[in-house]
């Protein structure tokens, strides 16, 4: 049984649409990466997740448990890091998280002070005096403070210095390794192909692709660097490229160029020329992402459109 | 799965909350307290309220409503006492409570972003809310019992020359209790109904503006004497309190109290915040 599992989930701001028919699942033990622009619906679905939010439709279930909105649905077992993370300013980091923790019957002190050595944090001072870093430091305790289950992060290493963001990354992948499962929504793409095994990829409040990292990344244009023997005319064969062929650089004698399908075509089109060598730069995850984002409006969800192929969780 | 029964209740954050609230009912109380025995300072003083009563006697009738109306005789002693319990600053100081606890805890919260952290630990909206209307509920009415307190000991502390029934003060102030709790219900359905900390405040202070002024401007004109039913202040008679416990209108009073209080319950749990 999946740790989190969301079913046609669709929630609507009145006649403004936050999502529709999201459905995906996250197993014990997996980070699975929410992906997606500013606005299209990634902190909807986590608050509806939470049960901070009343969905139009569909349900979420955590550790089995359906998510009743409002009434803390396995809340002992989840550690929420908000995209926005405020608390009290004038309150003392260690009095406030203490008070946190408390809600849940737990004052976790041994384990907040662990956190608090690790991450390099002060927790005598007010949250309003401490830098933007270190609130982010502040926000991650309240969410790893009483060890979760299930961990849903909203931009966890917001702020962070790249040290830092080290540790939060592997304070992730230890969480996951004790059976957590965790949800780590991030604008941060070398982030979420360095840690997460899957990812969804929410466009316009649908969910285009659900797929294992290195699918996504396969799905992308594929990139080819190619010098050509001196005298070659490269403006020429340029003109007559295939459909789909867009190029990133060129310089004399040599071609960069991203496409997308069967690689047959385009080899037999660059071997027009008498190419000397040949390389093939990989592709981001952040450049498959974006072509997510070039695809047509009517690209469809993961549940059935024509959005690029990938495994449906 | 079984269903997992519901989260403990959240005393810690009941405790955080009156922490937070504390000073500023202690504050208060202080001055209401101490309202209570400047006036039985004042009563005391025979000759200063003689002078005291000639001048509003020169003020317009409106004006001599609102500090208590036909109580304001000389030799009335335990009459006089009740102008510490009416007085506008008094009033005010009780709105002020009514109105900025149940707003700055719910509404407040919400606005600051810290709602979304209590609402994401083991705590259902709920008892949230049931949190703050107790601080509300039950501060207004130990307000009240603080007044009366005063009055106790004023009461010890200076010589009328006549008896004063403390009884009809208990009365006066179990009464005045309901009422403040009232509207502090009211002030928690506005906190649980609206988004913003100003539109909560707003529609709550209007409502109790608009009751107090009715409620004066209806006993002073005769024109519109029917509209004191309209106001919450007309289940507070005080010749009725003087002489027994009214109670068709405790009762009256503690049902709207219920009414307001659920029906915010209910909104507060069933809208979306924003968050």
């Amino acid at each position: 049984m999946a740790a989190v599992e969301i079913r046609l989930l669709t929630k609507w701001y009145g006649s403004a649409r936050g999502i529709e028919d999201v459905t995906f699942a996250i197993a014990r033990g997996e980070i699975f990466g929410y992906l997606g622009p500013n606005g299209s619906g990634k902190t909807t679905t986590i608050r509806c997740m939470m049960g901070l939010l009343r969905p139009n439709s569909g349900e979420v279930r955590i550790l089995g448990q359906r998510v009743a909105p409002g009434r803390a649905t396995q809340h002992a077992q989840m550690g929420y890091l908000p995209g926005e993370f405020r608390i009290w300013g004038r309150v003392k980091a260690r009095r406030s998280l203490r008070i946190l923790a408390a809600l849940g019957g737990d004052p976790a002190e041994t384990r907040r002070r662990e956190l608090a050595e690790r991450l390099d944090l002060d927790l005598n001072r007010p949250v309003g005096d401490l830098s933007k870093g270190n609130r982010q430091k502040v926000a991650l305790l309240y969410a790893f403070q009483h060890q979760p289950e299930v961990l849903v992060l909203d931009e966890p290493t917001a702020g962070l210095d790249p040290l830092m963001r080290q540790v939060v990354l592997d304070l992730i992948r230890e969480a996951a390794e004790a059976g957590a499962a965790v949800l780590l929504s991030s604008h941060d793409l070398s982030e979420v192909s360095a840690i997460c095994g899957r990812a969804g990829i929410l466009r316009e409040g649908c969910l285009v692709e659900v797929a294992p990292i290195a699918q996504i990344v396969q799905q992308g244009e594929r990139r080819l660097k190619v010098w050509f023997v001196d005298g070659a005319s490269v403006s020429d064969l340029l003109a007559d490229r295939p459909p789909g062929v867009r190029v990133v650089e060129r310089h004399p004698g040599m071609i960069h160029i991203a496409y997308q399908g069967s690689s047959d075509a385009v080899l037999k089109w660059i071997a027009r020329l008498p190419v000397d060598r040949i390389a093939t730069p990989e592709t981001s995850l952040e450049e498959a992402f974006i072509q997510y984002y070039r695809q047509p409006h009517a690209a469809g969800k993961a549940d059935g459109g024509n959005a690029p192929k990938g495994v449906r969780s | 799965m079984s269903r997992a029964s519901g989260p403990a209740f959240p005393f810690v954050l009941l405790r955080f909350w009156l922490l937070r609230i504390l000073p500023a009912w202690l504050g208060i109380a202080l001055v209401v307290f101490l309202m209570q025995i400047a006036v039985s300072a004042i009563v005391h003083d025979n000759a200063n309220v003689r002078t005291f009563l000639a001048f509003l006697n020169m003020l317009p009738s409106i004006i001599k409503t609102a500090l208590g109306g036909e109580m304001l005789q000389s030799g009335n002693t335990p009459a006089l006492l009740t102008i510490g319990y009416q007085h506008p600053f008094v009033m005010f100081l009780y709105m002020l409570f009514a109105v900025g606890v149940p707003t700055g805890l719910l509404t407040g919260e919400v606005q600051r972003g810290t709602m979304e952290l209590i609402l994401s630990r083991p705590v259902t909206k709920t008892q949230v809310y049931i949190c703050a209307a107790a601080l509300t509920l039950a501060g207004m009415f130990a307000l009240v019992m603080v007044m009366f307190l005063g009055t106790v000991v004023a009461v010890h502390l200076y010589d009328f020359g006549q008896p004063v029934p403390l009884d009809r003060f208990l009365r006066l102030a179990v009464n005045g209790g309901l009422l403040a709790s009232t509207f502090g219900a009211f002030a928690l359905l506005c906190a649980a109904s609206f988004g913003r900390l100003y539109s909560a405040v707003g529609v709550s202070v209007a409502f109790l503006t608009l009751n107090y002024f009715i409620a004066i401007v209806a006993a002073w004109w005769p024109r519109i004497y029917f509209l004191r039913r309209a106001t919450l202040f007309y289940l507070i008679y005080y010749s009725d309190i003087w002489q027994s416990w009214p109670l068709r209108n405790m009762g009256i009073l503690a049902a709207i109290l219920l009414l307001l209080a659920v029906a915010g319950g209910i909104i507060w749990q069933r809208r979306d915040l924003p968050l």
